[in-house]
């Protein structure tokens, strides 16, 4: 019996052991409340304001308990407070495996704050950074960031360029890369259209990789594979116009986003230098008052060499991993184009918790031409998404390809 | 001396047994020893008679309100107990929770169209913004008007232009008429060429500093919701309360702070009965948050004064946001979530098929499907799992009370631009109200005011007054004398009728106590053969009903009586 209970208790018997004390004489029926004066002795008006007297010495402030404490500190960050430290599960790159990391918030305003983390993961991916973010510009059309950092992904799994690549021909490489960019993301009706312009300068130094696998150097030669071994500095400016229907990125049941890339990589030493687009749309409909919900995505990523400059290895686009095509691994597939289309069927557990059954396909190309339906690899699978009204902190996948029985999914955002 | 109770069931069942005890604070004397009846019974009002001047503001943590409930309060048992603050009738008496108005005593189209209003409205030629809005999920600002005084400013959301202050100007009217004590809500307009900021105004900022309310401030609040086409707003104006806040009241325990405040709230009958009030009128939000103690000076004396505070997530009023299931499932519920997982969704739930006449300024709100006892809020509360059927009974003959005049003139205070609208609300709330007095009037015995004279014992069946029962075959009495000091009865005779008119026995003293239980039988609601005991005591020459047990405790067998379905 927890120390409550026997309070209760004793309340309560004292409350019953003080009726009985009560008198019992009779007296002229009252219905009318008494004012500041005390009632009749034997009436049940004097009874219960009796009882009333006989708390008073017993009044006791309200004490949360420590578990009420706690969420109190939700409660503050639900009234528009941001927690000071975090959690981060961002990884310096895709594939490093489970990542542990945390972050600290300061403010330097009402609303700018500067969000220092940290992550590690189990296969030694490093990061470190730091964020300065503006959520407030333009009234409140538009939102910045400076971000600086450095990273250290040990290995990075690479397969060979081309659709036809063996799983068996991974070998690993390596890059570090210290980084420093500035976003600027403009919502100029606030709502639907969305611009977004960036720059970055970044250091991309491709080592030798660790892991099982043989390292990159060990299978190709800088003739063979371009960029291996290379120290490659960027200039890389970005712009993005987009139509965003959703209710958010983060979670929506409907609507709609259209949304296209340019970027530029500028090589320091105009080797490297090359051009990527980027075309990306997702749909969400839903069906019988969001019990499901069929969701579509298509996106096309193409790289163009400059001039007489190639695309190192590591840059081209790629398929494969928890955000593409679930069932294989990351960065499994490059090559200069690459086409993914996923659909989701999503069912409504509850307020928190969807089901959802995916099938994905895509596909590598060194040409655009190629870029069709023929030959795609593809895989399916199973998740749960736990989310609120606009974000899905955790999602738990199972896939399944040609080349993985099952491959677990873990990811602290939406699929798409 | 050490006292060790180590099985789980005697612990329950020594808590249960002292709760019992506790009971008779309000129903019954003093103990084993004391008088059933004091000769003040029935009392018709709960006195506050100790100054309650230390108690201290707290607001409870939202989101620890919310897990509890979602997760420990609706697994929890229902004590089966009566409710402690009905008075010896079974009615429960005015307090600083309640005042008894329909059901208790006429009230007219125009009181209810006045409701709660005691002041003047407020004067929106000027406002001045001097705090952001500190409670309730729909948007606002905490204002004073051209006169000077503070009010809480409640917008409509883009999708429910005249729903959200609609819905407040109604539920309030509703709520008042019930008994419950509702803050002056008035609709009225907010012209931005009409508004200043406060220089001391302030706002929270995420860095968790307060600094000046600024027109972007304002801005915010005001690109999400409707805006009028001449450019103004609608808003629902709530004046701020007298006397200084507390935060919320809990639906469980007693303020520790409060001398006054001795019946554990899930046993404050009027709490229980928002199970019934909210199904009616979908009064989803029933946490905590959406409650307010005051504390105020009445009569020279200091004490807690309860409001139901936040209404406004009636009728089809929502959040917007994927709420489709409001009012057909908790926040979280087990048994649907399990089904529509196992199911792949197929296991359909009424919520994904119901009709709705959607009208923006209503929402999601129907009739047809509507089934009070499968009603969810968002949350159980404790009060709302401990409603037993004499609770839900009692708040069924309110509800039953309002005619369909009535209802058209509350939801006349609406201001729906659109009649039809205003119409449809009006119906749908006319054809719950006739599903909760179907299932609710029926589920126990009907009979209400029994009075006892010369010709015999009369009384009411309000099941068959209202419309949704037929006539018991036959109403039988069995009667008694009562020793009110030793509560012993000692049986005299039974007398039958097929009418409400039972005649008395011969013999029947002339003086004292008499007891009887009044019985129906009918074939097609064998719960009304579970007797009600009614108590009369002779006072100059004529007997008066002190005493009245519809339902008596039954812990066991009232264990689930709040949600499983009866006949």
């Amino acid at each position: 019996m927890c120390t409550r209970d026997v309070l209760r208790l004793f309340a309560t018997f004292a409350l019953v052991t003080a009726l009985a004390g009560s008198a019992a004489a009779q007296a002229p029926p009252s219905d009318e409340p008494e004012g500041g004066q005390a009632a009749p002795a034997g009436t049940r008006q004097a009874a219960l304001e009796q009882e009333q007297a006989a708390k008073v010495p017993n009044l006791t402030p309200y004490k949360p308990n420590k578990v009420e404490a706690y969420f109190e500190r939700f409660d503050a960050v639900l009234a528009g407070g941001t927690p000071r430290w975090h959690p981060f599960f961002e990884s310096a790159y895709s594939g490093g495996g489970f990542t542990l990391g945390v972050g600290k918030i300061s403010y330097l305003g009402a609303y700018n704050y500067i969000d220092v983390r940290g992550s590690y993961t189990i296969t030694g991916y490093k990061r470190a950074e730091a964020e300065f973010v503006a959520p407030r510009l333009f009234n409140r059309r538009g939102h910045f960031s400076l971000l600086g950092g450095w990273r250290d992904a040990t290995q990075v799994g690479f397969y060979g360029i081309g659709a036809d690549t063996s799983v068996d021909d991974r070998s690993n490489y390596r890059f570090k890369q210290p980084y420093g960019s500035a976003l600027l993301t403009v919502f100029p009706t606030r709502r639907f259209l969305m611009l977004r312009g960036g720059v970055e300068y970044s250091r991309w130094n491709q080592e030798p990789g660790e892991g099982s696998s043989p390292s990159v150097e060990t299978i190709y030669t800088p003739a063979t594979l371009p960029g291996l071994g290379s120290e490659v500095t960027y200039l890389h400016t970005q712009g993005t116009i987009g139509l965003d229907g959703r209710t958010s990125p983060g979670y929506s049941r409907r609507g709609a986003f259209l949304g296209a890339t340019l970027h530029d990589y500028n090589d320091r030493d105009s080797a490297f230098g090359f051009q990527m687009a980027e075309y990306e749309g997702i749909a969400h409909l839903p069906i019988l008052r969001e019990t499901w919900v069929l969701s579509f995505r298509a996106r096309v990523q193409t790289a163009f060499d400059k001039d007489d400059q190639q695309t190192p290895f590591f840059m081209l686009p790629a398929l494969g991993g928890g955000s593409s095509l679930r069932g294989y691994s990351s960065w499994r597939f490059r090559d200069k184009n690459s086409l993914l289309l996923s659909a989701e069927w999503r069912i409504m557990v509850n307020r928190y918790l969807d089901m959802a059954f995916f099938y994905d396909a895509g596909k590598v190309a060194a040409r655009t031409s190629d870029l069709d339906f023929d030959g795609l690899k593809d895989d399916y699978g199973f998740g749960l998404r736990f989310h609120g009204p606009f974000a899905t902190p955790l999602r738990v996948e199972l896939a399944h390809s040609r080349e993985s029985s099952i491959r677990f999914i873990f990811s602290a955002g939406p699929s798409f | 001396m050490s006292i060790s109770i180590s099985s789980r069931r005697t612990r329950r069942a020594v808590a249960l047994i002292l709760s019992i005890g506790a009971v008779s604070l309000f129903t019954t004397g003093a103990g084993t020893q004391g008088p059933r009846f004091y000769p003040d019974d029935p009392i018709s009002r709960e006195p506050e008679s100790q100054d309650a001047s230390k108690a201290a503001p707290y607001e409870q943590s939202q989101m620890y309100e919310l897990m509890f409930n979602l997760f420990v309060t609706s697994g929890y048992k229902p004590s089966g107990l009566r409710a402690k603050n009905i008075n010896t009738i079974d009615e429960v008496p005015d307090s600083s929770w309640f005042t008894n108005r329909i059901g208790s005593k006429p009230v007219t189209a125009d009181e209810i169209t006045k409701g709660p209003v005691i002041g003047a409205a407020p004067d929106p030629s000027k406002w001045v913004l001097i705090r952001e809005k500190t409670s309730g999920a729909h948007p606002g600002f905490t204002a004073t008007d051209a006169k000077g005084e503070t009010w809480f400013l409640e917008f409509d959301p883009p999708k429910f232009p005249e729903g959200a202050t609609g819905a407040v100007a109604i539920a309030t009217k509703i709520f008042w008429a019930l008994g419950y004590n509702q803050v002056e809500s008035f609709l009225t307009t907010f012209d931005t060429k009409n508004v200043t900021i406060d220089p001391k105004a302030t706002v929270r900022r995420p860095n968790g500093k307060r600094t000046r309310f600024t027109h972007d401030d304002m801005n915010v609040i005001l690109e999400g919701v409707h805006r009028n086409p001449d450019g103004s707003y609608r808003v629902i104006a709530g004046r701020l309360l007298p006397g200084k806040v507390l935060g919320g009241y809990q639906y469980a325990g007693t303020r520790s702070d409060d001398p006054n405040d001795l019946v554990p709230h899930q046993h404050r009958r009027e709490l229980r009965a928002l199970r019934v009030f909210g199904a009616w009128t979908n009064l989803t939000d029933l946490k905590a948050a959406n409650s307010i103690d005051t504390l105020i000076t009445e009569n020279g004396k200091t004490i807690v004064k309860h409001y139901l505070q936040d209404v406004g997530s009636t009728f089809g009023m929502c959040n917007d946001f994927h709420e489709w299931d409001l009012s057909y499932e908790y926040f979280y519920e087990g048994p649907p979530s399990r089904k529509r997982f196992f199911t792949l969704g197929f296991g359909l739930s009424p919520w994904q098929t119901v009709d709705y006449v959607e009208y923006p300024s209503v929402g999601k709100f129907e009739g047809k499907v509507f089934d009070p006892r499968k009603w969810r809020p968002q949350t159980p509360t404790t009060a709302y799992m401990e409603m037993r059927d004499d609770d839900a009974f009692w708040a069924a003959r309110r509800i039953a009370a309002f005619t369909d005049d009535l209802i058209r003139a509350a939801v006349h205070t609406g201001e729906f631009s659109d009649p039809k609208a205003e119409q449809y609300l009006a119906d749908v709330l006319i054809q719950r109200r006739e599903k909760i007095k179907s299932v609710y009037l029926t589920a126990v015995n009907p009979i209400v005011n029994p009075a006892l004279d010369s010709k015999g014992l009369t009384f009411e069946n309000v099941a068959v007054s209202g419309g949704v029962a037929q006539d018991a075959v036959s109403y039988r009495a069995s009667w008694m004398t009562f020793d009110n000091a030793t509560g012993a009865t000692k049986p005299l005779s039974e007398t039958q009728s097929s009418t409400t008119t039972i005649p008395a026995p011969a013999g029947l003293p002339s003086s004292g106590f008499v007891a009887v239980d009044i019985a129906a039988d009918s074939a097609a609601y064998p719960t009304w053969k579970q007797p009600v005991r009614a108590f009369f005591r002779s006072e100059g020459g004529s007997w008066k009903l002190v005493g009245l047990e519809r339902m008596p405790d039954k812990p066991e067998a009232n264990a689930r009586a709040g949600q499983k379905p009866s006949k």
